[in-house]
């Protein structure tokens, strides 16, 4: 056996040990509040044939994308402008900050309120988690650019504007990148736990996502092992967006290979 | 004293530099320095660490005030950096995101220096400056693909390429090793245009602290004090031109090392025990 399946397989043995002592434990519980792997496995083939898991994910997605873009379009420039000038940053930064810690999903009664609970509502929290993550770390990206180059684009005459556009945002962007990543995981986690609660306020027939399907099995149909389904795709999603947007960053910086 | 040539280009009048800082006593970096530069003259500041002649570069850049005297151009006030003084960095700032043809043509492509150039027109120039350099071939490299020596060459060819009237090198050469520096010193003085007429050269002002640098190089020497930093002595270099490796075994270039030493000797030792 080569190295490398060697070592896939020294990795896989806990996951598999607990597997196989979980189907063991919940044979022996006799409960119907305890799911099973292999139930769970046909739960998710299910769920995948149906095409109920695959709909639901990609409506949460498009949500997630949505305010994650609309996040970025304000954090991204904003945090450019603070990171570039003391004046701007001396002014916003109190107000990010003493905003920062109100969780995304505190907003929500205020989002369902203004925005009812369809997507409108999703997208506005998906917003408002994944912009403190882009903006902060902009602005530590801003201020963090090497004080020579910005002086070597002045002394070949660019004004201000043009040097933030030519060196700052290309210096920032590891740091704008690693924001945007974290920004993506918040944003994920901010549409399950908003889909979740919209669905309490709209019942069996809200506006759809993957956390809305959770809310019916766990409310409604009380399925245990689709839930597990669903907790189980939610994190293969969010390694899925991680990696795309590390292989984007990476296609978007050729020079930090 | 030494001699100007010539029209004069640059002009230092009574220039001083404070740095406030709160709470403590202000630090003079420059005191009544005054100094003119001829048109294709190329000057050589010399001084110990810390005698202020980066501040003095940085008011020629437009990158510093004054806070007291002026700082001219053609006679016209120096308030802010402008693409008709280039200026050359101890620590290359080239773009690390810029392959090399990227970072020696950035001033023509954001900066006032490229205005009116048509893009082919822009290229050509921007190939005519990496082969000046000699690096045609790594035109694709990126900068932390380069040794110092080649990073530096491209800080060069982006200068060259925005043809800016006076060049600014703040210690251009001194993070390069001994060797790589007098083949550069060789090389700066042929792209300058050492073997053309005075009138069609670009003047240049060139800080160091290493004096056979300055010799080497300068048509004049100009030799700072430390705080304030003042001007204490300025010096001919009536070496002839072309300079080369003779021109460094000569017995008139090791004088005139020997004497600018003696005049710094003093207070480049105090330096380093205080």
């Amino acid at each position: 056996m080569s190295d490398a399946a060697l070592r896939v397989m020294r990795g896989l043995s806990l996951p598999i040990a607990l597997l196989i002592a979980w189907q063991a434990a919940g044979l022996a519980a006799h409960s119907v509040r305890m799911p099973l792997p292999t139930h769970v496995v046909a739960a998710a083939a299910d769920l995948v044939r149906s095409g109920e898991l695959p709909l639901a994910i990609l409506q949460s997605l498009s949500r997630v994308f949505a305010g994650f873009a609309v996040a970025s379009v304000i954090a991204i420039p904003l945090g450019l402008l603070m990171g570039s000038s003391r004046g701007v940053e001396r002014n916003v930064d109190p107000l990010v900050e003493s905003f920062r810690p109100i969780a995304a999903i505190a907003i929500l009664p205020l989002a369902i309120l203004w925005l009812g609970t369809g997507t409108a509502a999703a997208v506005m929290i998906v917003a408002y988690a994944a912009f403190f993550p882009i903006v902060i770390n902009t602005v530590s990206g801003a201020k963090g650019v090497n004080s020579t180059l910005l002086r070597a684009a002045s002394t070949m005459g660019l004004p201000r504007l043009r040097i933030i556009r030519t060196v700052v945002v290309p210096a920032a962007l590891p740091a704008i990148g690693v924001g945007l990543r974290i920004g993506m995981g918040v944003a994920w986690t901010a549409i399950v736990a908003a889909e979740l609660a919209v669905g309490a306020k709209a019942g069996g027939g809200g506006s759809g996502g993957i956390g809305q399907m959770m809310f019916v099995f766990y409310a409604y149909s009380i399925e245990l092992n689709r839930i597990i389904v669903c907790m189980v795709a939610v994190g293969l999603v969010a390694l899925a967006l991680d990696a795309l947007l590390r292989l984007a960053l990476r296609l978007l910086m050729p020079w930090a290979r | 004293m030494g001699t100007i040539n010539g029209s004069i280009k640059l002009r230092l009048a009574h220039v001083g530099k404070r740095f406030d800082a709160a709470g403590r006593a202000a630090t003079v970096a420059v005191d009544d320095f005054t100094l003119d530069v001829a048109q294709g003259e190329f000057l050589v500041i010399v001084g110990p660490s810390g005698c202020g002649k980066t501040t003095v570069l940085n008011m020629l850049a437009g990158l510093d005030r004054p806070s007291a005297g002026s700082v001219t151009l053609d006679g016209r006030e120096i308030t802010r950096p402008g693409p008709a003084r280039g200026v050359m960095f101890q620590d290359y700032a080239l773009f690390p995101w810029q392959n090399v043809r990227g970072n020696v043509g950035f001033g023509l492509k954001h900066g006032p220096a490229g205005a009116g150039l048509a893009s082919d027109a822009r290229a050509r120039r921007v190939q005519d400056c990496i082969d000046l350099v000699g690096l045609n071939g790594a035109e694709d490299k990126y900068p932390h693909q380069l040794s110092g020596g080649m990073r530096q060459r491209v800080a060069l060819a982006r200068l060259m390429a925005n043809e800016p009237e006076v060049l600014l090198m703040d210690e251009p050469l001194a993070a390069l090793d001994a060797q790589t520096r007098l083949i550069l010193q060789d090389e700066l003085l042929r792209i300058w245009g050492q073997d053309r007429a005075q009138s069609s050269r670009r003047t240049v002002v060139f800080i160091t602290h290493a004096i056979d640098e300055a010799v080497f190089l300068a048509d004049r020497v100009a030799v700072m004090t430390t705080r304030p930093g003042r001007l204490k002595a300025l010096i001919d270099v009536p070496l002839a031109r072309p300079r080369n490796d003779a021109t460094r075994a000569s017995a008139e270039f090791q004088a005139l090392s020997q004497h600018i030493w003696s005049l710094i000797r003093d207070e480049a030792y105090r330096a380093t025990v205080t």
